[in-house]
């Protein structure tokens, strides 16, 4: 025999472990089994109250279910109370098996016993299924109209639970609330206020189904009818005394005060005659109701949402934000989260509504007034509950405008102190936001994101760090100085872990560093809110003498922690401080700073090696002395063939090229900043951008960052295609020693294709000029015929001149190094060309191509270079099968837009015969560069004239069968 | 939004009552139940009572040893027509009135060992996820009818 309830129960407890626990539990499950196989009546109702037990504990109990039907079709009482409790608990409103129960729930409906019927109203209530309910809601329209209140509260939400499934039935019922709102009863009132709640809910929804308007429908209006009739009810409620048994720490009923005022609430939205019918009691509730209990807040925090959500007049928003801004003040937790949340969503749904069109009195009223509860709000960002902080940050982000920005901005800054490290990224990009918007002038907007990077410089995203970079290249000379002071400043006090700080402070050192050298003074204007004596207290930087200035940097770069990104701005900014210094007369700062850029040509990072070395022999070509790069002997002396120089000195054009190359940049067009900023911040206010960030510079763009822009400016001729090259070329520079971020966002936005997009000209360069990163050469005034001899080249490549290693093949580092020079694919790349077995053999795929009169065309695509599958070559082979030679050939193709297409002429316009050998074929070589690759395959449209025995030929053909995916 | 769960679970995070207006499955339940204990475990008496999780806006309050908790879904937006948290709250500690009244002082041994007593108070208040009586008399005037209209029969489940 099985256990009792309580025995089990209390052995449930005894159990010391889980496992002990399982097997009591399956032990007596499989009593019960055997109970109920069995057929022991007498043990039914008890063996369902142990399955509750053990349902609530998690374990299964659907062996049980219709042990549950069964009980309720018992005639006794106890049996059916616990039947019922089992199919509320034990059910769900899927289980097939509760269709089985309509018949007794329509038997026990009937019951002249109220407590049987009310059970029967309880279990439709929790549980009714759509085919159900229509079943059972007349039996249940009955007990609305009868006499006892205690079955007419069950029958109101039952009938509001057989509406929610069934949303046709409504119209049929609405007459029947008016009797029912006149009951004195407050158990029918607040059943029947959630039920109308629900009804327009269900006709709201019913309506928008029906494409017809929500506001308009017959059921509302019934029962906007019976607005004055709830206002009433409302008004009694308010006057003490009125319901002694229903009374809350002073207050009448207030869980019916609030249904009430929600249901109101839907009511008066966007209606203005219901909106007026409430206004005055909802004035009387927002000052008469006391706000000393839980109670009595709960109906003001109910009362503000209604007043914010109807058409209300202006004084009562007023009043409404006020009663937030003393829920604000309240010491009490929960009412301050309330108060928080509440003024949060009413400044969005504000902004939502006035989004764009000029804000209207009325609706400005809210904000207006919510600004006098700054400080509260600020205040609760130092409360020790987080939940209460995070609330009223995302409060003061929608607080902020022109007037208050500068004191909210602070306390931003203080709060990004004290807030969790996980946060921090968050918040900067909202200061950022914030700085951007409103910021009055330049020297505050520089000034605070200085501080915000010196607090949270490690957290802060690298937009927040471009951007500031950007915002500062941007401001006047005298902010520069300033702004650089303020870094060299920061970096000194640093311990190296800020790195954002560092990024920022390094470039602008870099690219400003002459400007430090002289003392900086700046006094503030007064301000209004200062007092009027006040002296101004002026603001100083002592002068940096130029050694000091590098030793800045070194001091950073020589930490064991320096990440070999910073290391990396490190080494840009060296080279561009030689030039800033070279008319300082400060010989011994030169020589330093070449020193330390000296150090890294033989660092094991790929990248910083690279760079050593190139500016390495840019500050030398500035110094107008060749570089002589110890090398192995028998190795081709790549300067004396290509730079076309072998006297040790280099002309003065190289020169000024290299002098151009380090010189300071141009600012940046605004346009770039906004559209990174419509690329990662997106236009919502709450996006998160952490994913944006880490966007490869993938497709198209990305090996256009590389050295062949960066040095676009000084070598001009590098190939035939920079007429287009130059003029942008400055900007190419520009982002690509801006690092961080500029390259993928914009190397999004070359993918994206159009808009402003500085990207997509140089093209066209990278695809004649192979060897990119492995090419600067050409700011010595290579060649130009170079590129052409690109197989040999490509197998010598510069990095073994240099002396690297040649068996460094680690393309892993790379990535490491893209956002300095934003050129992911290009520094694989030459870590690839390292290993010539990968460059031995081109493969090659035919494709036939065009077949007309005799003539047949076939491609032979060849990819010549291995690190960029964009490219490549068509030769085209003519076989003539004609009788006769084909004179005047003349082979068009065309291509869509994402790909760039070159043309050499063919061997020869005369095609003749083709001998069984393949003598006498002719050739065509076409260059392709598919710059989505990947995305859409190669497709050429062919146009083919010849003269075939007098007789003029012309044949169109569409040629696409190249290998999806490579090609 | 209505009501969607109602719990008490006791420090150690053993669940003493679970009442669903809305079908969860046993798996989600579990989890859910004990995830929702830790939160409101890890909170300090400073912090507010108010926890939002997994769409659901869960309000708590702690009575000696036990926990009451109440789930309410969010809507999906997260704008509109929102539960009042503060009115939840009060409803919380009415409900624990009403058990107090009723079992002398509750503890919460007498909600293990009455649990389908303690049901069944419930659904006097509670029906749907939606209030149905906050009057202590009310609610335990039927239930003691009840009670006597049971032990005319023979109780067996004891």
């Amino acid at each position: 025999m099985s256990l009792k309830l309580r025995d089990l129960i209390r052995k449930v407890r005894a159990c010391k472990t889980a496992a002990e626990e399982r097997a009591v539990i399956a032990k007596e499950s499989a009593m019960i089994r055997t109970a109920i196989r069995e057929e022991q009546e007498h043990y039914r109702h008890r063996n369902v109250a142990k399955l509750l037990f053990m349902h609530m504990l998690g374990y299964p109990t659907h062996f049980g279910q219709l042990e549950c039907l069964k009980l309720i079709a018992s005639p006794h009482f106890p049996e059916k109370r616990i039947g019922y409790l089992g199919m509320m608990l034990l059910l769900s409103e899927e289980a097939d098996v509760l269709m089985l129960s309509t018949n007794s729930l329509k038997n026990d409906l009937n019951s002249k016993n109220k407590f049987i019927a009310g059970l029967s109203l309880c279990t439709i209530g929790n549980l009714a299924t759509p085919d159900m309910s229509r079943d059972l809601a007349p039996e249940v329209d009955k007990h609305l109209k009868a006499g006892m209140p205690y079955l007419r509260k069950k029958a109101n939400l039952a009938m509001a639970r057989c509406l929610t499934k069934c949303p046709d039935m409504v119209e049929d019922f609405v007459d029947r609330v008016v009797t029912l709102l006149k009951d004195k009863n407050h158990g029918v009132l607040i059943t029947v206020v959630q039920l109308m709640t629900q009804v327009l809910m269900i006709d709201l929804k019913n309506a928008e189904e029906e494409g017809e308007n929500p506001f308009d429908t017959d059921c509302r209006k019934a029962f906007l009818r019976l607005v004055p009739m709830l206002v009433k009810m409302l008004r009694n409620l308010l006057g003490s005394g009125y319901s002694p048994e229903y009374e809350v720490a002073g207050i009448s009923d207030p869980f019916l005060q609030v249904q009430l005022l929600t249901l109101l609430r839907l009511l008066g939205a966007k209606n203005e005659k219901a909106s007026e019918e409430m206004n005055d009691v909802l004035a009387q509730v927002a000052t008469n109701t006391d706000s000393s209990k839980n109670a009595g807040n709960a109906i003001l925090y109910e009362c503000v949402q209604t007043v914010m959500g109807i058409e209300s007049e202006d004084g009562l928003r007023v009043l409404a934000v006020n009663i937030l801004g003393r829920f604000l003040l309240n010491r009490d937790n929960n009412i301050r989260y309330v108060a928080l949340n509440t003024l949060s969503r009413c400044i969005v749904e504000q902004q939502q509504t006035d989004d764009g069109s000029i804000p209207t009195d009325s609706a400005n009223t809210a904000s207006a007034a919510l600004q006098k509860h700054r400080n509260t709000v600020v205040d609760c960002l130092k409360d020790p509950d987080i939940s209460i902080r995070q609330r009223a940050l995302e409060l003061i982000y929608y607080m902020v405008n022109q007037e208050n920005v500068e004191s909210l901005a602070s306390e931003l800054l203080n709060y990004l102190v004290l807030c969790p490290r996980e946060h921090r990224r968050d918040i900067c990009t909202r200061i950022f936001r914030v700085v951007e918007k409103f910021s009055p002038d330049d020297r505050w907007r520089v000034d605070t994101l200085i501080t915000m990077l010196t607090i949270a410089g490690r957290e802060a995203s690298r937009d927040v760090q471009s951007a500031t970079i950007i915002y500062i290249s941007r401001s006047p000379p005298d902010i520069h100085a300033y702004a650089t002071h303020k870094l060299v400043k920061a970096i000194r006090d640093d311990d190296g872990t800020q790195r954002g700080l560092l990024v920022v402070g390094i470039w602008c050192i870099g690219e400003f560093g002459d400007l430090i050298l002289n003392p900086y003074t700046y006094t503030p204007m007064a301000r209004s809110d200062d007092p009027p004596n006040s002296v101004p207290v002026s603001i100083t930087f002592e002068a940096l003498d130029c050694v000091s200035v590098v030793k800045a940097i070194q001091a950073v770069v020589e930490r064991h922690s320096c990440p070999l990104f910073i290391k990396e701005r490190a080494l840009t900014s060296f080279a561009k401080l030689s030039d800033r210094f070279s008319d300082k007369g400060d010989a011994n700062a030169l020589e330093m700073i070449q020193k330390l850029i000296k150090k890294h040509d033989m660092s094991h990072s790929l990248e910083l090696q690279l760079r050593a070395c190139e500016y390495d022999s840019l500050i030398n070509a500035c110094k107008g002395i060749k570089t002589s790069i110890s090398k192995p002997s028998g190795e081709e002396d790549l300067f004396g063939v290509t730079g076309g120089a072998d006297n040790g000195s280099v002309s003065a054009s190289v020169i000024q090229a290299a002098k151009e190359a380090l010189s300071r940049m141009p600012v940046v067009d605004l346009k770039v900043l906004q559209k990174k900023q419509s690329d990662t911040f997106g236009s919502s206010p709450m996006t998160r951008n952490a994913d944006v960030v880490n966007n490869p510079a993938g497709d198209g763009g990305g090996d256009l960052l590389d050295l062949n822009d960066m040095f676009g400016t000084p070598a001009p001729t590098q190939n035939g295609s920079s007429g287009t090259g130059a003029p942008k070329s400055d900007m190419d520079l520009l982002t690509d020693i801006f690092a961080a971020q500029p390259a993928p966002a914009a190397a999004s936005s070359a993918a994206g294709g159009g808009g402003y997009d500085p990207f997509s000209a140089p093209v066209p360069q990278s695809n004649s000029v192979p060897a990119g990163p492995a090419n600067p050469l050409d700011i010595f005034g290579a060649a130009p015929a170079m590129p052409a001899a690109a197989p040999t080249l490509q197998a010598s490549n510069p990095l073994d001149v240099f002396g690297a290693p040649p068996a460094i093949s680690q393309p892993a580092s790379s990535s490491d190094m893209n956002d300095l020079f934003g050129s992911t694919p290009a520094s694989t790349g030459s870590a690839q060309t390292m290993n010539p077995a990968v460059n031995s053999g081109p493969q090659s795929v035919v494709v036939p191509a065009f077949n007309h009169e005799g003539l047949t065309i076939e491609f032979e695509c060849l990819k010549p270079e291995v690190w960029n599958k964009q490219n490549s070559v068509l030769i085209a082979k003519c076989k003539n099968a004609a009788p006769d030679a084909l004179y005047g050939f003349n082979l068009q193709c065309a291509v869509p837009k994402y790909i760039i297409m070159e043309m050499e002429p063919p061997s020869s316009t005369t095609v003749p015969v083709t001998g069984a050998n393949n003598s006498t074929i002719v050739t065509q070589k076409v260059k392709v560069t598919n710059t989505r690759l990947g995305e859409k395959n190669l497709v050429l449209k062919l146009k083919v004239s010849f003269t075939l025995q007098g007789k003029k030929v012309e044949h169109m053909a569409t040629c696409s069968g190249f290998p999806s995916g490579d090609y | 939004m209505p009501i969607s769960f109602l719990l008490m679970v006791n420090k150690q995070g053993q669940t003493r009552l679970s009442s669903y207006y809305e079908w969860i499955s046993m798996v989600e339940r579990s989890a859910l139940e004990s995830e929702i204990i830790r939160k409101c475990l890890s909170r300090s008496e400073l912090q507010c009572s108010f926890v939002e999780y997994r769409g659901y806006k869960v309000v708590y309050r702690r009575y000696a040893s036990l926990f009451f908790i109440v789930g309410s879904r969010l809507s999906k937006d997260g704008n509109d027509n929102p539960e009042n948290e503060l009115g939840l709250l009060e409803f919380i500690h009415n409900l624990v009135e009403t058990m107090d009244k009723w079992a002398g002082s509750i503890c919460e041994l007498d909600i293990m060992y009455q649990l389908e007593q303690v049901h069944f108070l419930l659904d006097e208040m509670v029906m749907n996820g939606h209030i149905v009586e906050t009057n202590k008399m009310n609610v335990l005037r039927p239930l003691d009818l009840m009670e006597r209209e049971s032990q005319k029969a023979e109780s067996m489940y004891r």
